[in-house]
């Protein structure tokens, strides 16, 4: 009998291209939507599990081996540095970490933004994006609405995701520097990725394939 | 006034009964175990001078000093303390040196399944051997030492450092960008790979096609053979050679059907120097056991020879075993009670079971057969003898 995969997909807005993509290589299930009241989800014939999960918390799924793959962005696993498997880049999802300040606060060169303060959701990339510039920024961690942080005054700076950047212009901030792209990536556990390396080498090849031809459409 | 709770440092934990005698019974089969394939038993101080682990020193080490302002840092793997054993402290006649070793190492690192800041592991180093049948022998006791803890079902994945070079040289890496090969390949980072291979010029599509694959070139022997057919590099042929040479060796030892390849295989220390490997159990997310060759790291310690070995997590271990339902038992076989007046006679009895290799527990006080009874129940004796 063959074993169950198990696939971690993060609440929000990765979570319905997650579904469409999968669904197309053969990895669906009944009821699987982001407010399904059940935490997981089965399909007996193709055993494939779905565990549905609040966006940072699936890396964590996939490290301990509660689920074999996941879908997570990759700004997510950049700022938590688990140790998984990172099998494909899935193109969507796409969005920025910057770093932006109120147009008043404007200084020429990034190096003069040292010993400010940066409100962010990111701490870690925001640590290590000012160590690689050579300065020393006070981080403050919030979990929402980071753009506030200047507006309230509990920081100079921000360090956050942008997609379109509305709301940046909405809040009078401007982007002055872009620390890294991301997109959503296809995760692995690294056991699960040994003990079941042939049905998932076949997942990652058929969605390899499935991006290849939506690409040339 | 509420009592103060004294607890114990972060990332360290008290081994409580039951618990411990389980342990103990697993560290005993293993140590058995690599005793019955010649390898002799070593002890190292728990502290070390820095120097002695080199280049591994980093900021997950715990480091103190000494009243003379040296330098101490507590042990983060054996295989470097051994191989300074090794070249200072043993005859230099037996060319062959086979040594094993329980020990509990101490990294600074964040908690997770089965790893805290003190660990321990199990482990051998096999010095002085360079040929293919050390590192079957290697291969083969860590599967053995998995058997003897009562575990069956794992798999163990084989790379080479070689292979990784040669095709990385084949691509036309400099340096730095081999460097950054490994890295991707430690982080298991098949994305940076597959754009690493995207962006390659001047190189036949077979090996870019190769390359951007890396993390999944995995599968059994047939797997050697595709890929001995596509890359041209020689260090990757004698790698894949190599790992051929191991495989038939693993068959004669029936070990064959526990063993992949994983070409991509790269592990985090980076004194290997040929083939390594490393061993995954279902019921754990993590690799549970690890080793390889390394025949540059003698030297550095005043002994140039070629080595290989390999360590596995007891703590690991332990968590898979209770995984798999293992419970702790913990029981005796008697408990020695009596009425008052009768302690002698218990005493004679007591020692006479424990002569016959019984494990015994005697009566701290007189009781009546009826207390004896509860008695033994609450003290996990298994049967009860009453002095009447």
């Amino acid at each position: 009998m063959e074993e169950y995969i198990t696939i971690a997909l993060p609440k929000g807005k990765l979570f319905k291209k997650s579904v469409a993509l999968l669904e197309k290589v053969g990895y669906s299930a009944e009821n699987v939507v982001e407010d399904s009241r059940k935490l997981i989800i089965s399909n007996e014939e193709t055993k494939v599990r779905f565990i549905i999960a609040k966006t940072v918390d699936v890396p964590t799924y996939v490290e301990y081996g509660a689920a074999d793959i996941g879908i997570i962005g990759k700004d997510v696993l950049l700022e938590q540095e688990k140790d998984v498997v990172e099998l494909l880049d899935l193109g969507f999802g796409k969005c920025r970490l910057m770093m932006a300040v109120p147009e008043a606060k404007l200084r020429g060169d990034l190096k003069n933004y040292a010993h400010l303060r940066a409100a962010t959701k990111y701490p870690n990339c925001a640590k290590k994006y000012f160590n690689e510039l050579g300065i020393q920024v006070e981080i403050v961690k919030l979990n929402g609405s980071i753009e506030l942080g200047p507006i309230v005054g509990i920081s100079e700076m921000i360090v956050d995701i942008v997609e379109t950047g509305r709301t940046l212009k909405e809040n009078k901030l401007v982007e002055v520097d872009s620390v890294f792209t991301a997109t959503a990536r296809l995760i692995a556990n690294r056991a699960s990725f040994k003990l079941k390396f042939d049905r998932l080498h076949k997942l990652v090849e058929d969605l390899r394939q499935v991006l290849e031809d939506e690409g040339k459409k | 006034m509420a009592n103060k709770v004294y607890q114990v440092p972060y990332g360290t934990k008290d081994i409580l009964p039951g618990e411990m005698k389980a342990r103990r019974k697993i560290e005993n089969s293993i140590i058995n175990v690599f005793d019955k394939w010649g390898y002799d038993e070593v002890q190292t101080p728990d502290f070390e001078y820095v120097e002695t682990f080199g280049s591994t020193g980093d900021e997950s080490n715990f480091r103190f000093f000494d009243k003379a302002n040296k330098l101490l840092m507590l042990r983060t793997d054996m295989t470097a303390p051994i191989a300074r054993l090794a070249a200072t402290r043993l005859e230099s006649g037996e060319k062959i040196k086979r040594l094993c070793y329980l020990a509990n190492l101490y990294r600074y690192e964040e908690i997770q399944a089965g790893r805290q800041c003190e660990f321990e592991q199990a482990g051998v180093e096999l010095l002085g051997a360079s040929g293919p049948a050390a590192d079957a022998e290697i291969i083969v006791l860590a599967a053995e030492a998995f058997k003897a803890a009562g575990i069956e079902n794992f798999a163990i994945s084989i790379g080479h450092v070689d292979f990784v070079n040669g095709l990385a040289r084949e691509a036309g890496f400099n340096e730095d960008e081999t460097q950054e090969l490994k890295a991707c390949l430690r982080r298991h980072d098949a994305v940076a790979i597959y754009e690493m291979a995207r962006r390659m010029q001047n190189i036949s599509q077979e090996i870019q096609k190769l390359f951007a694959d890396f993390v999944f070139l995995q599968g059994g022997i047939e797997l050697i053979d595709r890929v001995a057919k596509i890359v041209k590099d020689e260090r990757s042929l004698a790698a894949l050679e190599n790992l051929r040479k191991i495989y038939e060796l693993l068959e004669a030892y029936g070990a064959s059907k526990y063993i992949s390849f994983d070409l991509g295989l790269y592990r985090s220390f980076n004194y290997y120097t040929g083939m390594l490997f490393e061993m995954y159990l279902p019921e754990m997310g993590y690799p549970v056991a690890g080793g390889g060759r390394y025949d540059k790291m003698m030297k550095g310690f005043g002994m140039d020879c070629p080595a290989t070995g390999f360590a596995l997590g007891v703590d690991r271990l332990m968590l898979a075993l209770s995984r798999l339902g293992q419970k702790n038992n913990r029981s005796w076989d008697a408990l020695v009670a009596f009425p008052e007046g009768k302690l002698q006679a218990a005493i004679q009895k007591a020692t006479a079971l424990r002569a016959e290799g019984k494990s015994v527990k005697l009566a701290t006080e007189a009781m009546t057969l009826e207390e004896a009874a509860k008695e033994s129940q609450a003290l996990c004796c298994t049967s009860l003898v009453y002095i009447a």
